[in-house]
């Protein structure tokens, strides 16, 4: 049955791609859905990901226009690296500058789990190593360089994160409250260097009591910072455990910079 | 007073002597068996192999620490366990070999009432011809398996490094030295270092720089890889090691079988079946692991090694070693309590125990040649298992026989790794992954077997920071400092 390609913008259905351990009438199935999809769009190649499905199973066309299954296709060496202009399905009005090589070896298993290994060259490599990067969760987006990768995400209207609907903020908004902790303590910064230049002991009992203050306001707002930062990790679980530490070191930092205002305005301000 | 003995003092043996003797107290005894005189942070074996950290600095006594443990220690090799005990008396014991300089050679038999068996792996060097440390098992290669190994290949490494000052390209191959083994994460470590240290010392263009390993893709780590949930994204493992094998110009081959290794050559037997030779200048081929050897003997004295003791040597525990095809591979054939099934007063615990199967998917070349990572059994879950196997010998001798045992299976238990790819303080780098549960579960999970919102990772300088510190912090558990029983594993 001819399946429909996933095509940007729609969001790949699945994210990763696993290994058949099962070779039954499924499999099978799969198979001849990307042979008959191939066929109706006259591709060079297609990985089962691209229709939908997680297998680790794809086929691609061979120079003499034959179909050959891999299943579990693995690329185990490779020589002659190349840079080549390609396109794919999954972007069809689109190419990028992608390298691959143009020679390589590949293990895979049948339609009935039997070991097979193919050496490949020239455009049935890249394509095998193009629809293999899809079996591990990866359009070739993942295999450009910084550049190819800016200039194609340029192309693309709704960029390359299109239709994720979690993802990882590059700014949460505690770091609004960690900006205010930082505009505070520059704040008692000041009466400390204004100290050297006062005299008057009433000015500053004023200034220590404004320190004195200052300081439990600065206290306040990193308990705060801590506990909303909590609550800010646990609505993004897709970014990594480095929250916690991350929210933990600056809170210690935070207090050591106020520790240290602290002990100066003691020794500098306090006039008792 | 009943008697623990533990044999082994790595990172699993440690952990279950010393939680035992802080829960038994002195109501019981404890005995560690380990041949060697120190203890060894082996995940920073890779910095000695780059000369960036001393062994004095990732070893330390261990008899001043089972002093004041309350621990008996005995510096020696077991080289049999007699679950049965002998004709004339029914208790258990283990025949020991002194390896301290003071009694080397002396044998000596020790009873116990509980066994832990924990001695970690035999670096079967032996397994390829040719492949060793730089000593008398191999000259060609070196290793970072051992801090005296490390130490070597940092000396092997600096004189490298003056052969490309001297204006001598030079080729390094990094990777396993077989196609059954594990720790390729160490390996993979050790080559990002070494690329680091090259940069350092300004001679990174004079060198070729390879990885090989028995991995069927980049990323697998004898885990099956993993899928990461990197900055919101899913992320495989292979992209993942690709792009940084990519980034530091780093070439590989996979899928191989090292068969061979001579002076500056090794041969290979790849998953394809094909064959070939790759030179080298400078190596480090990480060995297969194999059980100690232990033997073991019944009442009579009739070898039953094959019943406690799984074909390669680990100590076989509540695993289902019968299940079969891949196809047919569960989550619940891994083992729940280390209990040896035929002598129930013996435990087995990290790397000594017999695995079920191999966790990746098992590939073998046209040949025959097997050609895959074996499972992991290292650092975190080492630990778990120790002190969950501690828990149970303890259980048992205080409550009695028919205490619950506790319970830690890798199909059900998350791991942390932190791998450095690089030491400085302000330039290192370091790859940091959770992945849970590090054995697929494809029943819970469909798909990787995986959760992947507990299963992810990052790259940078933060997670080598994350590495230092691990790095003190489990030399001070280690040596049991204040607050040591709150270091989680």
């Amino acid at each position: 049955m001819v399946k429909e390609i996933i095509q940007y913008p729609t969001p790949l259905s699945v994210k990763y791609a696993t290994d058949v351990r099962i070779f039954d009438e499924e499999l099978f199935s799969l198979i001849d859905d990307l042979k008959d999809t191939i066929k109706e769009n006259n591709l060079d190649g297609l990985a089962a990901f691209q229709i939908g499905n997680y297998f680790n199973v794809i086929v691609v066309k061979d120079d003499n226009g034959e179909l050959i299954e891999m299943i579990n296709p693995r690329l185990i060496a490779h020589s002659d690296k190349v840079t080549t202009e390609e396109k794919t399905a999954y972007y069809p009005n689109h190419s990028a500058k992608i390298q691959r090589y143009n020679k390589i070896s590949v293990v895979y298993q049948d339609r009935n789990g039997k070991d097979c290994s193919m050496q490949a060259t020239g455009k049935m490599a890249i394509v095998i190593q193009r629809k293999i990067d899809y079996t591990f969760g990866a359009t070739f987006i993942q295999k450009m360089s910084k550049e190819e990768k800016e200039k194609f995400e340029a192309q693309l209207e709704g960029g390359i994160d299109v239709g994720y609907d979690e993802y990882c903020p590059t700014t949460f908004k505690r770091d609004y409250v960690l900006k205010g902790i930082n505009i505070a303590l520059i704040v008692m910064l000041l009466p400390v260097i204004a100290s050297f230049f006062v005299d008057n002991t009433q000015l500053l009992e004023k200034m220590w009591n404004y320190q004195l203050y200052g300081s439990f306001v600065v206290m306040g707002m990193t308990i705060g910072y801590f506990f909303y930062g909590q609550y800010e990790g646990k609505i993004y679980t897709s970014c990594t455990s480095c929250q916690i530490g991350n929210i933990i070191g600056t809170c210690v930092i935070a207090l050591i910079k106020l520790t240290l205002i602290m002990i100066a305005s003691y020794f500098f301000i306090n006039p008792s | 007073m009943a008697r623990l003995v533990v044999l082994g003092g790595g990172v699993a043996g440690h952990t279950t002597a010393t939680f035992a003797a802080k829960w038994l107290g002195s109501q019981h005894e404890v005995v560690v068996v380990t041949p060697n005189a120190k203890w060894n942070w082996i995940p920073s074996n890779i910095w000695v192999g780059v000369g960036q950290m001393t062994k004095e600095e990732v070893t330390f006594d261990l008899a001043p620490v089972y002093a004041k443990a309350g621990i008996t220690y005995h510096q020696a090799k077991a080289v049999s366990i007699n679950p049965e005990g002998k004709e004339d008396s029914d208790k258990p014991f283990v025949t020991i070999e002194y390896t301290s300089a003071d009694k080397a050679g002396q044998t000596e038999t020790i009873e116990y009432d509980y066994l832990v068996n924990a001695t970690g792996p035999k670096l079967n060097f032996g397994a390829t011809p040719g492949l060793g440390e730089g000593s008398q098992l191999g000259e060609h290669t070196v290793s970072v398996c051992t801090a005296d190994h490390a130490v070597h290949a940092s000396e092997k490494l600096q004189e490298a490094i003056e052969k490309m000052k001297a204006g001598t390209r030079q080729k390094f191959l990094i990777g396993t030295g077989h196609g059954m083994c594990t720790c390729q994460g160490a390996a993979f470590e050790y080559i990002f270092n070494i690329e680091h240290e090259l940069k350092k010392a300004g001679v990174r263009e004079m060198a070729d720089i390879k990885w090989i390993s028995n991995e069927s893709f980049l990323g697998d780590f004898g885990m099956g890889g993993l899928h990461m949930k990197v900055g919101g994204y899913v992320v495989s493992s292979k992209l993942f090691a690709e792009s940084l094998f990519a980034e530091r110009d780093v070439e590989w081959m996979i899928g191989a079988h090292v068969s061979k290794v001579d002076a500056g050559k090794i041969e290979y037997e790849l998953l394809d079946g094909t064959t070939g030779e790759e030179e080298f200048d400078f190596a480090m081929l990480i060995p297969p692991f194999a059980g100690v050897g232990l033997k073991a003997y019944n009442k009579a004295g009739e070898d039953i090694t094959d019943t406690v003791f799984a074909p390669n040597g680990f100590m076989k525990v509540d695993a289902n070693y019968n299940a079969g095809a891949y196809e047919n591979w569960k989550a619940s054939d891994w083992p729940r309590t280390y209990q040896n099934p035929t002598y129930k007063n013996m435990f087995a615990a990290g790397i000594a125990f017999a695995p079920p199967h191999i966790i990746s998917k098992p590939m073998s070349s046209p040949n025959g040649t097997p050609i895959n990572p074996t499972p992991p059994r290292t650092g975190m879950p080492s630990g778990i298992i120790g002190k969950a196997v501690a828990h149970s010998v303890c259980d048992l001798m205080t409550k009695g026989e028919d205490a619950k045992l506790h319970e830690a299976s890798m199909a059900e238990m998350g791991a942390a790794c932190v791998a450095s790819a690089g030491k400085g303080i302000f330039n290192g780098t370091a790859a940091a992954m959770t992945v849970y549960p590090v054995v697929p579960d494809f029943e819970k999970y469909p798909g990787t077997g995986r959760d992947t919102d507990y299963t992810f990772g990052e790259i940078g300088l933060a997670g080598h920071w994350i590495k230092h510190i691990l790095h003190h912090l489990f030399i001070y558990k280690a040596k049991l400092n204040p607050g040591w029983t709150l270091i989680p594993e």
